[in-house]
Protein backbone atom coordinates (compact mmCIF):
# COMPACT_ATOMS: atom_id res chain seq x y z
CA UNK A 1 0.00 0.00 0.00
CA UNK A 2 1.55 3.33 -0.89
CA UNK A 3 1.70 5.72 1.56
CA UNK A 4 -1.16 9.12 1.52
CA UNK A 5 1.27 11.31 3.32
CA UNK A 6 4.07 13.11 1.85
CA UNK A 7 7.26 12.44 4.33
CA UNK A 8 6.56 16.37 5.57
CA UNK A 9 3.66 15.17 6.80
CA UNK A 10 1.12 17.55 5.04
CA UNK A 11 -1.38 16.02 2.71
CA UNK A 12 -0.16 15.65 -1.28
CA UNK A 13 -2.53 17.76 -3.33
CA UNK A 14 -5.89 16.31 -4.65
CA UNK A 15 -4.98 14.10 -8.11
CA UNK A 16 -7.13 15.85 -11.14
CA UNK A 17 -10.41 13.04 -11.88
CA UNK A 18 -10.18 12.50 -15.76
CA UNK A 19 -13.68 10.19 -16.14
CA UNK A 20 -16.48 10.57 -18.47
CA UNK A 21 -19.68 11.69 -17.04
CA UNK A 22 -22.05 12.40 -19.91
CA UNK A 23 -24.70 9.48 -20.54
CA UNK A 24 -23.05 6.43 -22.32
CA UNK A 25 -19.49 7.44 -21.36
CA UNK A 26 -19.86 10.69 -23.22
CA UNK A 27 -17.91 13.93 -21.79
CA UNK A 28 -20.10 16.03 -19.80
CA UNK A 29 -19.61 19.02 -17.34
CA UNK A 30 -22.31 17.92 -15.33
CA UNK A 31 -24.19 14.38 -13.86
CA UNK A 32 -27.51 13.82 -12.45
CA UNK A 33 -28.09 12.98 -8.85
CA UNK A 34 -29.64 9.44 -8.32
CA UNK A 35 -31.38 10.66 -5.37
CA UNK A 36 -33.28 14.06 -6.11
CA UNK A 37 -32.67 14.08 -9.57
CA UNK A 38 -30.44 18.11 -9.75
CA UNK A 39 -28.21 18.46 -12.36
CA UNK A 40 -24.90 18.86 -10.62
CA UNK A 41 -21.91 20.69 -12.28
CA UNK A 42 -18.58 19.05 -11.54
CA UNK A 43 -17.10 21.93 -10.35
CA UNK A 44 -17.27 22.53 -6.85
CA UNK A 45 -15.41 24.67 -4.42
CA UNK A 46 -13.25 23.06 -2.09
CA UNK A 47 -12.41 20.12 -3.81
CA UNK A 48 -11.27 18.09 -6.88
CA UNK A 49 -12.99 14.99 -6.29
CA UNK A 50 -17.18 16.01 -5.83
CA UNK A 51 -18.89 12.70 -6.18
CA UNK A 52 -22.03 13.50 -4.12
CA UNK A 53 -25.26 15.80 -4.51
CA UNK A 54 -25.09 19.45 -2.90
CA UNK A 55 -28.53 19.30 -2.13
CA UNK A 56 -29.37 15.91 -0.75
CA UNK A 57 -25.37 14.44 -0.49
CA UNK A 58 -26.43 11.17 -2.32
CA UNK A 59 -23.99 9.55 -4.44
CA UNK A 60 -23.20 6.70 -6.60
CA UNK A 61 -21.21 3.49 -6.47
CA UNK A 62 -18.72 3.90 -9.45
CA UNK A 63 -14.85 4.01 -7.87
CA UNK A 64 -13.43 1.41 -5.72
CA UNK A 65 -11.04 2.78 -3.83
CA UNK A 66 -8.81 5.67 -5.83
CA UNK A 67 -11.38 9.11 -7.28
CA UNK A 68 -12.19 8.05 -10.48
CA UNK A 69 -10.83 4.80 -11.26
CA UNK A 70 -14.67 3.52 -12.24
CA UNK A 71 -13.54 0.14 -10.87
CA UNK A 72 -17.00 -0.74 -9.09
CA UNK A 73 -19.81 -2.24 -11.57
CA UNK A 74 -22.34 -2.27 -8.89
CA UNK A 75 -23.48 1.59 -9.99
CA UNK A 76 -25.97 1.61 -6.38
CA UNK A 77 -27.09 4.50 -4.86
CA UNK A 78 -25.11 5.49 -1.77
CA UNK A 79 -27.22 7.01 0.64
CA UNK A 80 -24.90 9.62 3.34
CA UNK A 81 -24.20 7.89 6.53
CA UNK A 82 -22.46 9.55 8.87
CA UNK A 83 -19.73 12.22 9.61
CA UNK A 84 -16.46 12.15 10.50
CA UNK A 85 -13.50 14.57 10.89
CA UNK A 86 -9.94 14.53 10.09
CA UNK A 87 -7.26 15.09 12.66
CA UNK A 88 -7.09 19.06 10.64
CA UNK A 89 -10.77 19.35 11.00
CA UNK A 90 -11.86 18.77 7.53
CA UNK A 91 -15.26 17.37 7.58
CA UNK A 92 -15.65 13.34 5.75
CA UNK A 93 -19.27 12.65 4.52
CA UNK A 94 -19.58 8.49 4.80
CA UNK A 95 -21.86 7.34 2.08
CA UNK A 96 -23.30 3.33 2.24
CA UNK A 97 -23.83 1.78 -0.91
CA UNK A 98 -28.07 0.90 -0.60
CA UNK A 99 -26.88 -2.15 -3.21
CA UNK A 100 -24.09 -3.75 -1.68
CA UNK A 101 -23.74 -2.16 2.06
CA UNK A 102 -20.06 -0.72 0.42
CA UNK A 103 -18.73 2.03 2.54
CA UNK A 104 -16.88 5.35 1.10
CA UNK A 105 -15.63 8.49 2.82
CA UNK A 106 -15.69 11.72 0.74
CA UNK A 107 -14.81 15.02 1.49
CA UNK A 108 -17.09 17.85 1.77
CA UNK A 109 -17.71 20.41 -0.82
CA UNK A 110 -18.06 23.88 -0.14
CA UNK A 111 -21.41 23.97 -2.15
CA UNK A 112 -22.56 21.46 0.13
CA UNK A 113 -25.79 21.94 1.82
CA UNK A 114 -25.35 23.00 5.31
CA UNK A 115 -28.84 22.08 6.89
CA UNK A 116 -27.87 18.63 5.38
CA UNK A 117 -24.36 18.33 6.78
CA UNK A 118 -25.96 19.17 10.15
CA UNK A 119 -28.29 17.09 10.76
CA UNK A 120 -26.06 14.37 9.64
CA UNK A 121 -23.58 15.42 12.40
CA UNK A 122 -26.05 15.52 14.83
CA UNK A 123 -27.83 12.94 14.48
CA UNK A 124 -26.04 10.41 17.76
CA UNK A 125 -26.71 13.85 19.86
CA UNK A 126 -30.55 13.78 18.42
CA UNK A 127 -31.89 10.99 20.68
CA UNK A 128 -30.35 12.61 24.13
CA UNK A 129 -29.46 8.98 25.60
CA UNK A 130 -25.82 9.36 24.85
CA UNK A 131 -24.92 12.60 26.72
CA UNK A 132 -26.52 10.81 30.01
CA UNK A 133 -25.05 7.45 29.85
CA UNK A 134 -21.03 9.16 28.86
CA UNK A 135 -22.22 11.32 32.53
CA UNK A 136 -23.47 8.66 33.94
CA UNK A 137 -20.14 7.04 33.23
CA UNK A 138 -17.58 9.26 35.05
CA UNK B 1 -27.44 -18.16 21.10
CA UNK B 2 -28.03 -21.53 22.27
CA UNK B 3 -25.62 -23.91 24.01
CA UNK B 4 -25.50 -26.03 20.83
CA UNK B 5 -24.16 -23.10 19.34
CA UNK B 6 -21.27 -22.45 21.66
CA UNK B 7 -20.25 -25.92 21.49
CA UNK B 8 -20.34 -26.39 17.93
CA UNK B 9 -18.05 -23.61 17.64
CA UNK B 10 -15.42 -24.83 20.10
CA UNK B 11 -15.43 -28.18 18.79
CA UNK B 12 -14.70 -26.09 15.58
CA UNK B 13 -11.38 -24.26 17.34
CA UNK B 14 -10.12 -27.32 18.45
CA UNK B 15 -10.20 -29.44 15.45
CA UNK B 16 -8.98 -26.65 12.87
CA UNK B 17 -6.42 -23.30 13.85
CA UNK B 18 -8.00 -20.46 13.57
CA UNK B 19 -5.06 -18.52 12.98
CA UNK B 20 -4.27 -21.25 9.90
CA UNK B 21 -7.53 -21.40 8.05
CA UNK B 22 -8.37 -17.00 8.97
CA UNK B 23 -11.74 -18.17 10.26
CA UNK B 24 -12.98 -16.30 13.23
CA UNK B 25 -14.22 -18.29 16.72
CA UNK B 26 -17.06 -17.10 18.04
CA UNK B 27 -15.99 -17.87 21.45
CA UNK B 28 -12.86 -17.32 23.56
CA UNK B 29 -10.90 -14.06 23.74
CA UNK B 30 -8.87 -11.65 21.84
CA UNK B 31 -6.33 -8.66 22.90
CA UNK B 32 -6.97 -5.53 21.41
CA UNK B 33 -4.54 -4.23 19.47
CA UNK B 34 -4.13 -0.47 20.71
CA UNK B 35 -4.68 -1.03 24.68
CA UNK B 36 -3.79 -5.18 25.36
CA UNK B 37 -7.21 -5.24 27.07
CA UNK B 38 -8.47 -8.83 27.02
CA UNK B 39 -11.32 -9.02 25.97
CA UNK B 40 -14.09 -11.49 25.20
CA UNK B 41 -15.68 -12.44 22.01
CA UNK B 42 -19.46 -12.71 23.18
CA UNK B 43 -20.79 -9.59 24.28
CA UNK B 44 -22.77 -8.98 27.51
CA UNK B 45 -25.84 -9.38 24.78
CA UNK B 46 -24.42 -12.73 22.88
CA UNK B 47 -23.39 -11.23 19.94
CA UNK B 48 -19.96 -11.44 18.66
CA UNK B 49 -18.29 -8.26 18.83
CA UNK B 50 -14.92 -7.14 16.71
CA UNK B 51 -13.77 -4.05 18.74
CA UNK B 52 -12.41 -3.64 22.15
CA UNK B 53 -14.83 -1.96 24.05
CA UNK B 54 -12.21 0.06 26.38
CA UNK B 55 -10.77 1.97 23.60
CA UNK B 56 -13.30 0.99 21.19
CA UNK B 57 -10.47 0.07 18.38
CA UNK B 58 -10.12 -3.14 16.34
CA UNK B 59 -8.59 -5.64 13.97
CA UNK B 60 -8.51 -5.58 9.90
CA UNK B 61 -9.43 -9.59 9.76
CA UNK B 62 -12.41 -9.69 7.47
CA UNK B 63 -12.17 -8.38 3.59
CA UNK B 64 -15.64 -6.68 3.48
CA UNK B 65 -15.12 -6.35 -0.58
CA UNK B 66 -14.43 -9.73 -1.47
CA UNK B 67 -15.70 -11.73 1.74
CA UNK B 68 -13.75 -14.33 3.73
CA UNK B 69 -10.52 -13.03 5.63
CA UNK B 70 -8.21 -10.30 4.97
CA UNK B 71 -4.60 -10.15 4.93
CA UNK B 72 -3.91 -6.97 6.24
CA UNK B 73 -4.42 -7.50 10.09
CA UNK B 74 -3.83 -3.83 10.72
CA UNK B 75 -5.31 -1.97 13.46
CA UNK B 76 -8.78 -0.67 12.65
CA UNK B 77 -9.36 2.98 14.16
CA UNK B 78 -12.92 4.33 15.79
CA UNK B 79 -13.68 7.10 13.50
CA UNK B 80 -17.38 7.96 13.32
CA UNK B 81 -21.12 7.06 14.34
CA UNK B 82 -23.86 5.91 12.10
CA UNK B 83 -27.42 5.81 13.38
CA UNK B 84 -29.39 3.71 11.25
CA UNK B 85 -33.10 4.19 10.24
CA UNK B 86 -33.82 1.24 12.84
CA UNK B 87 -32.15 3.57 15.50
CA UNK B 88 -29.61 1.16 15.53
CA UNK B 89 -25.80 2.76 16.46
CA UNK B 90 -22.76 1.40 14.30
CA UNK B 91 -19.13 2.78 14.69
CA UNK B 92 -17.30 3.29 11.44
CA UNK B 93 -14.08 2.04 12.27
CA UNK B 94 -10.78 2.74 9.22
CA UNK B 95 -7.82 0.86 8.58
CA UNK B 96 -5.03 2.86 9.80
CA UNK B 97 -2.79 0.24 7.63
CA UNK B 98 -4.80 0.37 4.01
CA UNK B 99 -7.71 2.80 4.69
CA UNK B 100 -10.77 0.46 4.29
CA UNK B 101 -14.03 1.31 6.10
CA UNK B 102 -15.98 -1.18 8.19
CA UNK B 103 -19.17 -0.79 10.19
CA UNK B 104 -19.65 -2.63 13.36
CA UNK B 105 -22.69 -2.41 16.22
CA UNK B 106 -22.37 -0.43 18.91
CA UNK B 107 -21.83 -2.76 22.29
CA UNK B 108 -23.97 -2.10 25.39
CA UNK B 109 -20.81 -1.89 27.49
CA UNK B 110 -18.74 0.39 24.77
CA UNK B 111 -17.02 3.28 26.08
CA UNK B 112 -19.76 5.98 26.29
CA UNK B 113 -17.24 8.73 26.47
CA UNK B 114 -15.48 7.82 23.60
CA UNK B 115 -18.69 7.41 21.71
CA UNK B 116 -19.40 10.94 22.86
CA UNK B 117 -16.23 12.30 21.70
CA UNK B 118 -16.74 11.38 18.51
CA UNK B 119 -20.20 12.51 17.95
CA UNK B 120 -19.61 15.94 18.97
CA UNK B 121 -15.53 15.75 17.46
CA UNK B 122 -17.82 17.61 14.25
CA UNK B 123 -19.05 20.39 15.84
CA UNK B 124 -15.69 21.44 17.29
CA UNK B 125 -14.41 22.72 14.20
CA UNK B 126 -17.44 23.58 12.07
CA UNK B 127 -16.92 24.28 8.31
CA UNK B 128 -19.40 26.91 8.93
CA UNK B 129 -20.61 29.63 11.38
CA UNK B 130 -23.46 27.58 13.87
CA UNK B 131 -25.01 31.65 14.40
CA UNK B 132 -27.19 30.83 11.08
CA UNK B 133 -28.69 28.36 12.25
CA UNK B 134 -29.74 30.35 15.43
CA UNK B 135 -32.03 32.74 12.80
CA UNK B 136 -33.80 29.76 10.72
Amino acid sequence: MPRRRTPDGGRRPQRRKSVLHGPGGEGGDAFRCVGCRLEVPLAAPGTAHRNHCPHCLTSRHVDRRVPGDRAADCGGRMAALSMTVRSNGEWLLIHQCVTCGELSANRIAGDDNALALMRLAMRPLADGKLPVRALLTL
Amino acid sequence: MSDHDLDGSRHRRTSTDPARTGAIPRAGTFECLRCGLTVTRLGPDGDVRNHCPSCLHSQHVEDHVRGGPAECRGRMSPIAIAVLRNDDWMVIHRCTRCDELTSSPVCRDDNQLILMRMAVRPLAQPPFPLEVFADL
